[in-house]
């Protein structure tokens, strides 16, 4: 047996042969080499020895500790376009949390004369049935925040565990369902979508459902693909050799590396669910008890010729511009992430 | 394989969905709302009518007879227009393939071109500003778009007709007389979803040929003292232009996609406002009619997509022989 000691990842199998023939001596040399060059290998139940889950260790911290710090650092590390999309996506946020405090008006009262101008009672003004277009606004901010996010989380979730157990495990499980991402990739997806909401009762959830079932082929594919790669990693090698149990290997090493690249492309589902609501909901397949700024867009729109009227200046655009706005905000913040998680667009430029 | 696959889902949620809808099209044969009367058909007659349907088979035999009668062309009866589906949509369609067409030559010409000016005059302040004029506008959907361009210049520069595909009741004094209204009618739908598009093809182009330009054979066509024009088009334009085949491919897909919307926003009487009409009046035959024309035709584009590039590109073929 040679000992190299200045190369700490080729000594691992010496030091675990080492370990387990119980050489007194040679264990004696180890506990000293091993206090010198890998700190806190032992509290880790000798399972593992990569950098990435030394340093772990070593801070304590826990997933969501970790999450958080990494969102921190990633929202520094935005360009300007990218901090002031975040700070506009709050801003939708808070207005729809605080829809109350943020208007005087209940979203279906019938609270002044039928399509009143903007004014100091109405800030924007009144649809055809009296009903106030700010509020409307606010309140409609909440249905496209609840879809995009619960499409983007549900599918995101649900299609990176599938990928994560079809890239991880591989066999036929693998296969079934890489025939199902290409299936559902190859689904063109917006005419399929009107059918379902068409004969289904299109409230809610079951717009997220069908949505979620058209979305989830995405960030599997990505998942899986990343999971594949790195099954076949050095450092994830080792550790099952180790006897890391495959829970184990994929909460410590490869999660940490699917997460950021989940993160982008649920960022991405997010505004593709919010796009697919508010056409659903202009052509008129959305939930007619709802406020949703489709909707919003559906019933001016409808208007009888509302385009020889002044009533499109306030009530179209002001759904238009607050659409718009959230997809753009979406688009720069998966843009900044995208560039952070990818290195090679982060140091060569965009080319 | 995968096309057949797909195609034989979307068959069987067609077939599904009303089935699984509540109700049953025989427990109230008709309800005159003014009076409240509801006439309710009898154990017998409902019987009776449903064996009239073909209802009371086992479902795969309905399935099977629903798939003989697709093969003969027969979509069923629209509820609302008291017509067949299939001529109701096929009324529609030749406007909608005339701005899906169209809007596919124009992107495609045109993010070419911007591509090779963006590529010509890298990281100068022309290219820089397309690039990020290009990528913010294609972070905005279809029918938003197509709502800012009807305000802007139908709405309040009046330059363009609001809606609609020609002049109603106008007599031509000759075909290019036609020709030349049903452009003017067609140029702003045409162009918003020109515009969904450019930036994909925009953005390949120019990618494409920063790649190319590094290559062997462009420094060696140089060393030839080939003129900086020749080297451009003839070089390294011919090898970036092949994966634009098949964007354009895929492109085609997505516009009709977001033609149902764009057509709704113009008024355009294509296959998208039918769609709406259909919506509206819960025409559910139509409904499903023009969902299985959209899908097999996007299905379709997208295969022969498949074919064209297999034979274009000689290294996929051989890939897949090897």
């Amino acid at each position: 047996m040679t000992f190299d000691s200045c190369n700490p990842q080729k000594n691992a199998p010496v030091l675990r042969a080492a370990l387990k023939c119980g050489s007194l001596w040679l264990q004696d040399h180890l506990h000293a080499y091993m206090d010198q060059h890998l700190p806190g290998y032992f509290h880790q139940g000798l399972s593992g020895y990569s950098h990435r889950s030394l340093q772990n260790l070593q801070k304590n911290h826990s997933l969501w500790q970790d999450l958080s710090g990494s969102i921190c650092k990633t929202a520094s590390s935005f360009t300007t376009a990218g901090k002031t999309a975040l700070l506009g996506l709050f801003l939708i946020v808070f207005v729809a949390v605080f829809a109350p405090l943020v208007t005087n008006f209940e979203p279906s009262a019938i609270s002044g004369g039928s399509l009143e101008p903007p004014g100091p009672e109405h800030i924007l003004g009144t649809d055809e049935l009296g009903m106030d277009i700010w509020s409307g606004i606010c309140y409609g901010a909440r249905m496209s925040l609840i879809i995009g996010l619960a499409v983007a989380l549900l599918s995101g979730v649900g299609g990176g565990v599938l990928g994560l157990l079809g890239g991880y495990m591989g066999g036929n499980w693998d296969k079934l369902l890489l025939r199902a991402i290409d299936i559902t990739m190859a689904l063109p997806s917006f005419p399929l979508l009107i059918v379902i909401a068409a004969f289904l009762n299109p409230s809610i959830v079951n717009v997220i459902l069908v949505l979620v079932l058209l979305s989830w082929a995405k960030p599997a594919r990505i998942v899986r693909s990343s999971a594949l790669a790195m099954k076949k990693q050095h450092y994830i090698i080792s550790a099952r050799l180790n006897g890391a149990s495959p829970a184990y290997v994929i909460r410590r090493h490869i999660m940490p590396e699917v997460l950021p690249l989940l993160f982008v492309s649920i960022l991405n589902i997010a505004s593709y669910a919010i796009v697919a609501e508010s056409g659903l909901a202009f052509l008129g397949l959305g939930d007619p008890t709802s406020k949703s700024w489709g909707m919003m867009l559906h019933y001016s729109t409808s208007f009888r010729s509302i385009y020889f009227t002044p009533y499109w200046q306030w009530w179209l655009i002001p759904p238009l511009v607050a659409l718009i706005f959230l997809l753009l905000c979406l688009a720069f913040i998966g843009r900044d992430m995208e560039r952070v998680v990818d290195p090679r667009l982060r140091t060569g430029g965009r080319s | 394989m995968q096309y057949a696959t797909v195609i034989f889902i979307i068959l069987v949620l067609n077939f599904f969905l009303p089935r699984m809808m509540p109700g049953d099209p025989f427990l109230i044969l008709s309800a005159d709302t003014e009076n409240e009367i509801v006439s309710v058909l009898t154990e017998e007659q409902r019987e009776y009518f449903k064996s009239y349907y073909g209802l009371d088979r086992p479902l795969h035999e309905q399935f099977i007879s629903y798939l003989g009668s697709l093969a003969r062309g027969d979509l069923g009866n629209s509820i609302y227009y008291k017509v067949p589906v299939i001529e109701a949509i096929w009324l529609r369609l030749p406007w909608t393939a005339l701005i899906v067409v169209g809007a596919t030559v124009i992107s495609a010409i045109s993010g070419v071109l911007l591509g090779l000016f963006s590529a010509r005059n890298r990281e100068k302040a022309g290219d820089k500003f397309l690039l990020l004029g290009l990528i913010s506008f294609a972070e905005i959907p279809s029918f938003l778009l197509g709502l800012i361009i009807l305000l802007a210049f139908a709405v309040r520069l009046k330059i363009f007709p609001l809606a609609g595909a020609v002049t109603p009741f106008v007599h031509y004094s000759g075909p290019l007389d036609m020709a030349l209204d049903v452009c003017y009618h067609a140029a702003l739908p045409v162009i918003t979803l020109a515009l969904t598009q450019l930036t994909g093809i925009y953005l390949l182009v120019r990618n494409t040929l920063v790649t190319v330009m590094t290559k062997d054979y462009i420094r060696t066509a140089r060393a030839k003292g080939i003129g900086d024009r020749l080297v451009w088009t003839r070089h390294a334009l011919r090898n970036a232009l092949l994966p634009v085949v098949t964007r354009v491919g895929f492109m085609v897909g997505m516009l009709m996609g977001g033609s149902v919307l764009v057509e709704n926003v113009f008024s355009y009487p294509g296959v998208g406002s039918l769609l709406r009409e259909a919506v509206v009046a819960r025409d559910y035959p139509l409904i499903q009619g023009i969902m299985l024309i959209m899908a097999v035709s996007i299905l379709s584009v997208n295969y022969l997509v498949d074919i064209i590039y297999e034979h274009l590109d000689p290294r996929v073929a051989s890939y897949e022989a090897a």
